[in-house]
C-alpha cells in the first residue's frame, strides 16, 4: 500500500520535472513561431503579445518573396534574396554531405575490414573536427582567395566534406560493424571484386544507416555559420549568413521578418532531426554507444 | 633427406606468387580509399596551416599589399600576444564559459535522462520536445534570444507574472551577466546532445548488476551510485569531453548575439581573433592568436582522446564479455 503511493508519487513528480522542462525547451522555438507571425505592431509591444492576433502571412511574404504590400514597414530588403541562399544551402550542404558520406563510407568499409586507419589513426581524424575552425579561417580564406575559391560554392562545399569526413567514417562504420562478414566473404568467393562487395553488397545492406549519417551531417552542415561568414561574400551566400545580415543591414528591431526566416531555416532541420531521432545518439558517441 | 626437410620448413615463409599479388592488390585497395582524405588533407588543410605558420612569423595586414612582402618579425607577435591582457582574458573567458556550460549540459541532460530511462507513457512525446533545441539552427537560436530576452521582453514578462515580483535582469546589456546569458544559451542549446547520449548509455546499461544489487538488499541510493554511474563512466566522460570542446569552439550565438559586448564582457577566444582578423585586420595578431589557441586544443583534445580511448576500450572488453557470457 505505502509502496504503491510512493511509486505513484515518483511518477508525478517526475510528469512535473519533464514538463517544466519541456516548457523551457519549447518557449523559444514556439516564440519564434509566434512572432513570425506577428503584424509589426506586436513584434516589440509592451506587455508582450503572447499569440499573434490577428496572424499574418505577411512576414513570410515580405521575407522569403520580397512582397512589399506592408510598405509601411520599410523593411523590404530588395538585395537579399532568400530563395537564392535557400538553393545555395540546399546545393552546399547537399553535395559537401553527399561527398562525405559516400568516402566516409568507403573509408569506414576499409576500416572496418582491412584496418586501413589504426585505432590511433582514428581518433586522430577526430581531431579534424575538434579543432575549433575559427583557427583557420583567416588563412584559410587568403588561401582560397590566391586560388580563385572564395565566394564560391567548391570552397564552401571543400571544407564542408573535409570537416564532416570524421563523422562520416565513425557513424557508419558503427553500422558497417554490424553487417556480417559472412556475406561479404560469400560474395568474395562467388568472384565479385572489393569494390563491387563494397557498392553492391555491404552499403545496400546498411542503406538505413547511410541515410540516418546523411541526416545527420546535413544538420551539421545545413546549420554552420563561421566558416559561411568568411567564405562566402555576395554571389554565394547560405541561410544562417542570410539571417545575420538581416540584422546588420537594416534599422530598428525587425523581429518578424527574421522570425520568418528562423522558421524557414530551422523547421527543415527539425523534420530532418526528427527522422532520424534514433540514430542521433550513435552520430554523437562515436561507438561509445550501442543499441 | 635433411635438405628436403629444410626446403618443405622455408615454403610458408615465402609467399605464393599469387599471394604476393593478392597483398599488392589490398595494398592499392588501401591507398585508393584513402586518397581522397589525403588529397584533402594535402592540398586544403597543410596549405592552410603553412600560411598560419608563415603569418604568426610575419607581421602583414591588408594595408600592405601582397602578402608575400610582408616582413619577417620573429618572435615579436606571440610576445605582443602573450603579454596583451585582452587575450588573457579571452582564455579565462572561454575556459569559465566551456566549463559552466558542460556542467550545466551535463546536469540538465543527465536529470532528463535519468528520469526517463524507463519506459513510461508520453516518453516518446517528451523525447520529441526535448531534442527540439539541438535541431535549431545555432544562429537562429541568437536572434531569437535577442526577442525573448530585452528588458521588457517576454521572458521577465513571464518569470514575473509567475513569481509575482518585478523580475528586470538586463540579460542582454548588464556587463556581468552577459556571459553567464550566453552560457545559459548554449545549455538550453546543447543540453539535448548530453541527454540523448546519456540517455542511450542508461539504456545500454545491463540489468543484471542492478537486480543482484536490489536482491542484496542496496538502498536505490547505492545502486546508483556503487553500480549504475560507474557503468555510466564512459558515456559520462563522452558527454563532458566532447560538450566542452564544442564549447570552446563556440562563435555563431555568441558573435551574433552580442560581437563580443558589452564591452569585453563576452569576448571569448573565438570571438576576439575574429575581431582581430576582420575588424581590426590585424591579419598577423590573429594568426599568432590562432597559433596558440590551436595548440592549446590540440593539447587538450589530445588529453580528451587518451581518456575517450581508455574509457572505449573498458567498454569494449565489458560488451565483448557480455557477448560472451550471453
Amino acid at each position: 500500500m505505502r509502496k504503491s503511493r510512493r511509486r505513484r508519487l515518483t511518477a508525478i513528480m517526475r510528469y512535473v520535472l519533464l514538463t517544466a522542462w519541456a516548457i523551457v525547451a519549447f518557449f523559444p522555438i514556439f516564440w519564434m513561431i509566434s512572432t513570425s507571425f506577428k503584424p509589426d505592431t506586436q513584434w516589440f509591444a509592451w506587455p508582450p503579445v503572447y499569440f499573434p492576433h490577428p496572424p499574418t502571412l505577411s512576414n513570410y511574404l515580405n521575407v522569403w518573396f520580397g512582397a512589399e504590400e506592408y510598405a509601411a514597414t520599410q523593411y523590404a530588403i530588395s538585395s537579399q534574396k532568400p530563395l537564392i541562399s535557400l538553393l545555395n544551402s540546399t546545393i552546399i550542404a547537399g553535395t559537401a554531405t553527399l561527398l562525405s558520406v559516400l568516402f566516409g563510407a568507403v573509408m569506414a568499409y576499409g576500416v572496418s575490414r582491412y584496418r586501413i586507419l589504426s585505432e590511433t589513426r582514428m581518433f586522430q581524424l577526430l581531431m579534424l573536427r575538434m579543432i575549433p575552425p575559427i583557427v583557420i579561417v583567416a588563412p584559410l580564406s587568403l588561401y582560397y582567395s590566391t586560388l580563385g575559391l572564395l565566394d564560391s560554392m567548391t570552397g564552401l562545399i571543400l571544407i564542408y566534406f573535409l570537416t564532416s569526413l570524421p563523422y562520416a567514417v565513425w557513424m557508419t562504420k558503427s553500422f558497417i560493424d554490424e553487417v556480417p562478414r559472412e556475406i561479404e566473404q560469400a560474395a568474395e568467393i562467388l568472384g565479385a571484386s572489393r569494390w563491387r562487395t563494397i557498392f553492391e553488397i555491404v552499403l545496400p545492406l546498411i542503406r538505413s544507416g547511410l541515410v540516418a549519417t546523411f541526416l545527420f551531417i546535413l544538420i551539421l552542415t545545413w546549420s554552420e555559420y563561421l566558416l559561411a561568414l568568411i567564405i562566402t561574400k555576395t554571389q554565394v551566400t547560405t541561410l544562417p549568413i542570410e539571417l545575420s545580415k538581416y540584422q546588420g543591414s537594416t534599422e530598428g528591431r525587425v523581429y518578424g521578418r527574421q522570425a520568418a526566416l528562423a522558421v524557414g531555416i530551422t523547421i527543415p532541420l527539425m523534420i530532418v532531426g526528427l527522422i532520424i531521432r534514433k540514430h542521433l545518439a550513435r552520430g554523437f558517441s562515436f561507438g561509445m554507444v550501442r543499441r | 633427406m635433411s635438405v628436403a626437410a629444410v626446403s618443405a620448413a622455408s615454403i610458408p615463409s615465402q609467399p605464393s606468387p599469387r599471394e604476393l599479388s593478392r597483398r599488392r592488390a589490398i595494398k592499392r585497395f588501401r591507398w585508393s580509399i584513402l586518397a581522397p582524405l589525403i588529397l584533402l588533407l594535402a592540398f586544403v588543410l597543410m596549405p592552410v596551416l603553412f600560411l598560419q605558420l608563415y603569418f604568426s612569423f610575419h607581421q602583414w595586414t591588408v594595408y600592405l599589399g601582397s602578402w608575400s612582402d610582408a616582413e619577417y618579425v620573429g618572435l615579436d607577435l606571440f610576445l605582443e600576444v602573450l603579454t596583451d591582457p585582452r587575450f588573457g582574458w579571452a582564455v579565462v573567458r572561454s575556459l569559465a564559459f566551456a566549463t559552466g556550460s558542460t556542467i550545466g549540459c551535463f546536469l540538465v541532460g543527465f536529470a532528463l535522462a535519468y528520469l526517463m530511462r524507463r519506459p513510461f507513457r508520453g516518453q516518446a512525446f517528451y523525447y520529441t520536445i526535448f531534442i527540439l533545441p539541438m535541431l535549431t539552427v545555432p544562429v537562429v537560436v541568437a536572434y531569437t534570444a535577442e526577442m525573448l530576452l530585452y528588458q521588457s521582453g517576454p521572458l521577465n514578462d513571464l518569470i514575473s507574472r509567475i513569481t509575482g515580483i518585478d523580475f528586470k535582469p538586463m540579460w542582454l546589456t548588464d556587463p556581468n551577466i552577459a556571459l553567464p546569458t550566453v552560457m545559459l544559451l548554449e545549455i538550453w542549446n546543447w543540453a539535448p546532445f548530453s541527454f540523448i547520449i546519456l540517455l542511450a548509455g542508461l539504456a545500454a546499461i545491463p540489468s543484471e548488476p542492478i537486480e543482484a544489487a536490489e536482491i542484496l538488499g542496496a538502498s536505490r541510493w547505492r545502486v546508483f551510485w556503487e553500480v549504475e554511474l560507474p557503468l555510466l563512466r564512459p558515456v559520462i566522460f563522452l558527454a563532458l569531453v566532447l560538450r566542452f570542446l564544442e564549447a570552446m569552439a563556440e562563435f555563431p550565438k555568441t558573435w551574433a548575439l552580442l560581437q563580443g559586448g558589452p564591452g569585453t564582457a563576452t569576448e571569448t577566444l573565438p570571438v576576439y581573433i575574429f575581431l582581430t582578423t576582420w575588424q581590426y585586420f590585424e591579419i598577423s595578431k590573429g594568426a599568432v592568436m590562432s597559433y596558440l589557441v590551436m595548440l592549446l586544443m590540440i593539447v587538450i583534445v589530445l588529453f580528451a582522446i587518451r581518456l575517450l580511448r581508455r574509457e572505449k576500450q573498458a567498454l569494449d572488453t565489458m560488451y565483448a564479455r557480455q557477448k560472451a557470457a550471453g
